[in-house]
């Protein structure tokens, strides 16, 4: 089955483009030229990742990005023609999983978009634990007690990724390599705030965190089971 | 030179320190300076008035005095001679007693016991004549012969002389003699001396003198003071006007003078807020000017991004398939491709330095070893220098610490001075090195190229600046890479220098800061090589066994890492 991916993108030129290198690579794109719109296309369509144009006509990307993470775990990946500190952060704050700065090439493109899709390894384990929480790897599932944590794929991921090797300081580099499929240096940004994010959903006091826990000058790393 | 005379005394400081003080005070302080000038100026004028009074009060008094006194003298006199002409007194007894009476009367008269009574030396001889009789106080030469001359060649005159009397401290004080004659029918001829005290005169005038210095004093206080009011309230607002300034000056374009009255003060206030005020304008216009400039480049920048994104993913799509296109197509596939790129780097160079013209540029330090970044960007640069057959080399005596820089601007810089070393290296080895000092670290790239004339050398860092405009970009450079260079190093708040001589190839050297609350910066490196004007470095062996240092060598088949140390 192919993967759907929404071009919410008010250039025409640039989603037609972006469509034809898509469909060559074997993915199925609906395009959306508006904000107002996108949110009823993203509903519509229930596409399984989301190219997301910051500066969009009737409602800007940010605005649209928090509406779909409200409703859903669906990648987004933000294309941006600014990589300015302030607006990058805000975009990620909102709940996007990654972001492009325009220029891209096609290659790139399609790399992002294969990362955020690709199905999560066949886990060695079923279960494992971190802190006072249990992650089912099979069934994509995180819970406290009987209490069902809602986490997006990369969250997932993330705490997955950490979860595993337990002993383990990783770096953000080692994060960016291993959850966002980086292999060159990149933005530690979007570790910072994904990592933010994540805590607030999992931790009891996101301030004072025991699940993932920040090695200073390092990295991040598991906290101990209990 | 003695003991304590060496030993300083703990006052010895203040005390020489303050002729200097003073002579600063003097220089710096108008206040001070007016003060000084009003109390000397009107010390002078006092002091020549005051004397000028002093001395007619003191002869005005004196001549005051000596009448008194020659009146007095004239009746004791006339009074003596009454009693000598009315006795019949003939015999040395009868004489004597006369004398006394004499004696008496002008002591009544005068008012005065100093007197004196000599026979008159031209006096026919006379064995019944009483002898000349003086008071103590009028002994020795007090009466000067120059008097007695006078007095003994005019019977009838009367001759006064100026003396200082014997008082009973054994002191003097000033006082008046007063000569005249006495003829005693029976005895003949005498002279008769009267000395007048004039201690009162004298005090009088002393009190007034005193009187005078006094109020002089007070007089001489009293204007400083009111030179030291009247300068403050003309000072102060010029000293307010020079801090207003100061801070106009600071960048505080808000500040304005208050305007009190319609005085000279208040015209200087007023003309000063004028200034200010189209200071400020002018500055609000041209601010308003540059952010409207800027905003102009940046969204020019950002608004070509996207077509230029639909352009670069057209032409990658080519790109992909230009093995199937006849051959003039591929080529035009090939040229699109490569333009593009330069096209991508030109906006993104653009974009860059408008960030740093608008002053938006934030840096994301964190502690990184500038010998490893130097390393990555050489294995990264790799291949192109050995298309051009440059070989590079690392050289690290210091600088393996972690320093607080933005890793990815430093990267920038270092790729850049390597590619600019590359393209102008004319195949001859490159040689970059990192050293540290206390508070800065430094790398410096050097060929051994073509190099530059001093004028070329200092456009260098100019944007879209070429030596040799006929020269093509080989490398691709968009001609803003050394002028963002400039500004990712003064963002750092280091320097980015440049030596270059024609044919002896060029030197960039980078000094950053090793935190951010380095005060002066001292570049470990030099500028200017030791082997100027070399055709190329010393070989490599050489290097690395003689000094102690870490010579880094670049070689791709054997060490992935690109770095070790000797």
């Amino acid at each position: 089955m192919t993967p759907r991916v929404l071009v919410v993108d008010d250039d025409t030129a640039l989603a037609e483009m972006i469509g034809i290198v898509l469909r060559t690579e074997g993915f199925d794109p609906t395009f959306c030229t508006d904000g107002t719109s996108a949110l009823a296309a993203f509903r519509d369509t229930r596409p399984d990742l989301v190219l997301l144009d910051l500066m969009l006509p009737g409602m800007d990307g940010i605005e649209i990005c928090g509406r779909i993470r409200a409703e859903s775990g669906t990648p987004i990946i933000m294309l941006t023609a600014k990589n300015d500190t302030a607006d990058v952060v805000k975009g990620l704050e909102s709940g996007a999983d990654d972001y492009m700065v325009k220029p891209f090439n096609p290659k790139e493109l399609v790399a992002r978009i294969r990362t955020r899709l690709r199905p999560a390894p066949d886990p060695v384990v079923e279960t494992l634990a971190i802190g006072d929480l249990t992650i089912d790897a099979a069934g994509h599932e995180v819970r406290r007690g009987d209490e069902r944590i809602n986490l997006t794929p990369l969250e997932f991921d993330l705490l997955l990724t950490l979860a595993s090797k337990p002993q383990q300081v990783f770096t953000r580099e080692m994060l960016l390599e291993q959850v966002w499929g980086y292999h060159y240096k990149a933005d530690t940004r979007l570790v910072n705030v994904h990592v933010q994010r994540l805590r607030a959903k999992v931790e009891y006091d996101p301030d004072n965190p025991r699940i993932v826990m920040t090695v200073r000058g390092v990295g991040y790393r598991a906290g101990a089971t209990t | 030179m003695s003991q304590a005379a060496d030993a300083p005394s703990p006052f010895a400081g203040s005390w020489r320190e303050l002729p200097r003080r003073l002579a600063t005070l003097w220089r710096r302080s108008l206040q001070f300076r007016t003060v000084i000038i009003t109390l000397g100026l009107s010390g002078l004028a006092i002091l020549l008035i005051g004397l000028y009074i002093s001395l007619s009060i003191a002869s005005n008094l004196f001549q005051d005095q000596r009448e008194r006194v020659l009146e007095a003298s004239n009746n004791a006199t006339a009074a003596a001679q009454g009693l000598v002409e009315s006795s019949d007194a003939s015999d040395p007894g009868s004489l004597q007693l006369l004398m006394n009476s004499v004696i008496g009367t002008i002591s009544s008269v005068s008012g005065s016991t100093d007197f004196a009574i000599f026979r008159h030396p031209d006096a026919p001889a006379n064995p019944n004549a009483p002898p000349g009789r003086r008071s103590p106080s009028l002994s020795g030469a007090i009466i000067t012969d120059d008097l007695r001359d006078q007095v003994q060649g005019d019977p009838d005159g009367q001759y006064w002389q100026s003396v200082a009397l014997p008082d009973p401290d054994d002191d003097t004080v000033p006082g008046i003699i007063v000569g005249s004659t006495l003829d005693v029918p029976a005895a003949g001829r005498y002279e008769l001396y009267i000395g007048y005290d004039l201690t009162e005169a004298e005090q009088t005038l002393s009190f007034m003198q005193l009187t005078g210095i006094v109020g002089a004093a007070a007089l001489l206080a009293l204007l400083s003071a009111i030179t030291l009011i009247v300068v403050r309230w003309v000072i102060e607002p010029i000293r307010t006007t020079a801090a207003t300034s100061r801070r106009l000056a600071a960048g505080d374009l808000g500040v304005r003078m208050p305007v009190r009255g319609e005085d000279e003060l208040a015209t200087l206030a007023a003309s000063f807020n004028g200034m200010a005020d189209s200071l400020q304008a002018r500055i609000r216009e041209l601010a308003e000017l540059s952010v409207v400039q800027q905003r102009f480049v940046s969204d020019v920048s950002h608004e070509l991004r996207t077509p230029l994104t639909t352009i670069r993913l057209a032409g990658d799509v080519l790109y992909g398939q230009r093995e199937d296109f006849p051959p003039p197509t591929s080529r035009t596939v090939e040229l699109l491709h490569t333009q593009t790129d330069r096209f991508e780097r030109l906006l993104g160079d653009l974009l860059e330095i408008s960030r740093y013209d608008a002053g938006s540029v934030t840096l994301a330090t964190e502690p990184t070893n500038l010998v490893h970044l130097a390393g990555d960007a050489i294995e990264s640069m790799y291949e192109l220098a050995r298309d051009r057959g440059s070989e590079l080399r690392l050289v690290a005596p210091g600088g393996h610490l972690e320093a607080e820089v933005d890793p990815r601007r430093i990267r920038r810089v270092v790729r850049n001075l390597l590619g600019n070393a590359i393209e102008h290296g004319e195949g001859r080895p490159i040689v970059v090195s990192v050293d540290s000092n206390e508070s800065a670290i430094a790398l410096s790239v050097r060929d051994y190229g073509m190099g530059m004339t001093e004028e070329d050398a200092a456009r260098v860092f100019d944007r879209f600046w070429r030596a040799d405009p006929s020269r093509t970009r080989t490398i691709g450079g968009t001609g803003l890479g050394l002028a963002i260079s400039l500004e990712d190093a003064v963002a750092h708040g280091g320097t980015l220098d440049v030596w270059s001589r024609p044919g002896e190839g060029t030197v960039f050297r980078l000094t950053l800061p090793r935190s951010a609350d380095v005060a002066t910066l001292v570049s470990p490196l030099p500028l200017e090589p030791e082997d100027a004007g070399a055709e190329g470095p010393p070989p490599t062996e050489s290097m690395g066994s003689v000094e102690p240092e870490t010579v880094v060598e670049i070689d791709h088949e054997t060490d992935s890492e690109g770095v070790r140390d000797a």
